[in-house]
């Protein structure tokens, strides 16, 4: 195993990490912001676990799908923190 | 490696669901189901079914919260308690369960060799995709083309769940709000009543980046769209990730606006025009002789080029249907009213207690007469009007 590749590995596994801890403040809350918080770092966290494994198993393209999984995030975190706010998309000017 | 990472997210794929479960609070709820797609669509990733995976991540991670928070803008968003516990219910669900659980013992083992799917079959596709069809993704050239009619049905399964959408909630799309007069939004809610009037207009970091990104989420649509034969991507990808730019136009300057620059009376055609496109091609491979959706046909004397302008034209009807239905899904959740939703469940409670009252409490007999079953069905059947009147 290359000096990368361990790197890469150790980087994998921080984000497996983080990931559980996020899950446990999305299932914990206890207020709604903590939860919106814990989706948007899991999102975050998804891309990077993504781009890392990528970059282990040698597959490039794979950066494709962390760029749909980065917007979706932003669309998805966006449309949480409207309904938060204002409790229905209906736009009352 | 490969084999632990795949472990840890099988198992928060099972404590995500776990928690989701005994989850109450329904707008948690959905925010966990878009971190449960997160963690199936990272685990697609590192089992390389790369295409899964990007739909996942776009359909399941964007669209699905959307659509969730759109249908709890509509109810309420705390699920409610059930004190007993219904027997048939239950035991529709148990032997449901039982069922699906006994078909999975014959079912192969999780990544064994000797599994159909990892005979014949795939063998065929891996040795003679690129002699027949010449892409490099694979999975194209099978969804595509050696699955053309699957992947059809799969379009028609998208068209008729918009049509559904329409034909439910689309008839009683409210009007768009005259100018200095708010439509009159009585529910029931624990939110306080001044914040909803509150405008998006008051976020102009939200707006100045939501202007700055949509085009290059058009741009990117396209890209996946064009891209498909060559890397993951493809028609239903590229058409949510279209879908996703104009839910993001809508999320930030209200449905309205969106419904006055994409009216749904369009979107219903551009639906059934992909769908069209997709038969069309199939229908023009017969008319030149070939089966349906055999795409060799057209260019006679390469093969090979015949099937990507026909996987092209396909994955362009693909997108075009995809794109248009989500899109005219959110639209008509979003723009619907959101007293109606509360009324209408009210109306159905109302109209159980007053039937048994009917039954129960002795009237005098011209009054009994007059008040029939009928007669209060077509009362609680009338509408919200009659709803509010009716005493609980």
């Amino acid at each position: 195993m290359t000096l990368t590749a361990a790197v890469m590995s150790f980087a994998a596994v921080a984000i497996l990490v983080t990931m559980v801890m996020a899950l446990f403040r999305a299932a914990r809350g206890p207020t709604t912001y903590d939860r919106i918080l814990a989706l948007n770092l899991f999102g975050t966290q998804t891309v990077l676990l993504i781009a890392v494994t990528g970059f282990l198993y040698e597959r490039p393209e794979w950066m494709d799908l962390a760029m749909v999984y980065g917007l979706c995030n932003f669309v998805g975190v966006l449309a949480v923190l409207r309904f938060s706010k204002y409790g229905s998309f209906m736009e009352d000017p | 490696m490969e084999t632990a990472i795949t472990v840890v997210l099988f198992v928060l794929l099972l404590a995500t669901a776990i928690i989701l479960g005994r989850q109450r609070n329904l707008f948690a709820a959905s925010m966990l189901t878009g971190i449960f797609s997160l963690v199936s669509a990272g685990l697609f990733t590192v089992m390389e079914a790369v295409d899964v995976a990007f739909t996942e991540a776009a359909v399941g991670a964007g669209i699905s919260t959307v659509l969730m928070l759109a249908t709890l803008s509509l109810t309420e968003d705390v699920e409610a308690r059930e004190k007993k516990i219904s027997w048939p219910a239950l035991a529709v669900v148990v032997l449901t369960g039982g069922a699906l659980i006994y078909g999975t013992l014959d079912m192969p083992n999780f990544g064994d060799p000797h599994a159909v799917v990892h005979g014949e079959i795939a063998r065929y596709y891996i040795d003679r995709s690129w002699d027949e069809i010449g892409l490099p993704n694979m999975v194209t050239s099978i969804l595509a083309s050696y699955r053309g009619s699957d992947t059809f049905g799969e379009l028609g399964v998208v068209f008729v769940a918009g049509t559904s959408v329409l034909l439910l909630l689309g008839g009683r799309r409210s009007e768009l709000p005259a100018s200095g007069e708010s439509p009159g939004h009585e529910r029931p809610s624990s939110r306080p009543p001044g914040k909803r009037h509150a405008h998006v207009r008051e976020m102009p970091v939200v707006r100045t980046v939501a202007k700055v990104m949509l085009p290059y989420i058009v741009l990117f649509a396209f890209y996946v769209q064009a891209h498909g034969d060559f890397g993951p991507g493809g028609g239903f990808q590229a058409g949510v990730i279209l879908a996703t730019a104009f839910i993001l136009f809508g999320l930030v300057f209200g449905p309205q606006e969106l419904v006055r620059h994409v009216p749904p009376e369009r979107l219903e055609r551009i639906m059934a025009v992909g769908l069209m496109i997709y038969g069309g091609v199939g229908v023009v491979a017969m008319l030149l002789g070939g089966q349906f959706l055999a795409y060799g046909v057209f260019t006679p004397s390469h093969p090979s080029h015949g099937h990507h302008y026909g996987i092209f034209m396909v994955e362009l009807g693909v997108g075009i249907t995809v794109s248009a239905v989500m899109i005219i899904i959110y639209a008509t959740f979003a723009t619907r009213r959101p007293s109606l939703a509360p009324q209408v469940v009210l109306d159905a409670e109302d109209r159980c207690e007053t039937e048994v009252s009917a039954d129960d409490v002795p009237l005098v007999p011209e009054e009994r007469a007059l008040r029939s079953g009928a007669d209060l069905l077509a009362e609680g059947a009338a509408g919200t009007d009659a709803a509010s009147e009716v005493p609980s």
